[in-house]
């Protein structure tokens, strides 16, 4: 579903489409609550979804399924910084606060985590 | 009184409890898209043959629900497609649906960011059909 959901994104926004031929990185999530995740290896342009967590991971995100969707219903602000003052966005840092988000990597892949966030994002 | 399960009485009690739900109310403002349930038969757990449930939802409204053949559900803007017994243990909160998309045991068609976009809808449409009291083929 979740490679579904990039494909749909990149292909019906052309500021997407950039990010996503721009991106080089793999990018684990873990939904904690189905214990069950993907690796998706961002490779400029192309998407290649691995079950499970793989190795050579820049960020794991390990969150419960809601908290996962809830990812792809952030906002996009100014500068395409995601927004954490907005409802979805507040639910998301009290995630991260709680230790309910955990996301490793995070440090010196700040960047990344940006990108990965604006290409997931479903909020108009 | 429990209702059979995917029966005409069924969509009526599910599209009242829809109707009723002021969170669906709210989290569903803008949809204006059909959704398809596809209930795929089990005829090991007494469901013989497959139906499918055509919601017509409507800017925070279930214009219509109703049940009947599984080709009719397929037409839908999106389709939700699943065994009965997954359908079962949605409807009796084993199962998240949000969980169960993701992990692919409910298959999903239709335009992915728009239906993440109002997962709050769904997650409350999956809540009002838990208030339905049903009466399930596999155990009568």
């Amino acid at each position: 579903m979740l490679g579904g959901l990039i494909e749909a994104n990149v292909g019906s926004r052309p500021e997407k489409r950039k990010d996503f031929e721009a991106l080089a990185s793999r990018v684990g999530i873990w939904v904690t609550d189905i214990e069950e995740g993907v690796t998706l290896d961002f490779q400029k342009g192309r998407l290649v979804v691995h079950n499970g967590l793989g190795p050579k991971r820049d960020l794991t995100i390990r969150a419960e399924a809601g908290t996962v969707m809830n990812l792809s219903n952030l906002k996009i602000g100014l500068f395409g910084m995601p927004v954490y003052y907005d409802k979805v966005g507040r639910g998301v840092a009290a995630k991260l606060v709680q230790g309910k988000l955990r996301i490793d990597g995070l440090l010196g892949n700040l960047a990344t985590l940006n990108t990965v966030t604006r290409i997931f994002s479903v909020a108009s | 009184m429990a209702v059979k399960a995917f029966s005409d009485e069924w969509a009526t009690q599910f599209k009242d409890e829809v109707n009723h739900s002021s969170v669906y109310k709210s989290a569903a403002k803008g949809w204006k898209w059909t959704v398809g349930l596809v209930v795929e038969a089990e005829p090991d757990k007494n469901f013989p043959e497959a139906k499918g449930v055509v919601m017509d939802l409507f800017d925070g409204e279930a214009r219509e629900i109703k049940v009947g053949p599984a080709s009719a559900a397929q037409q839908c803007d999106f389709v939700i497609t699943a065994p009965y017994s997954r359908w079962k243990q949605v409807a009796t909160k084993e199962l998240d649906a949000t969980k169960g998309m993701l992990q692919g045991k409910l298959k999903l068609k239709g335009d992915l960011p728009t239906i993440v976009r109002y997962t709050k809808a769904s997650q409350e449409m999956t809540e009002c059909t838990t208030r339905v009291p049903v009466e399930w083929p596999d155990e009568s």
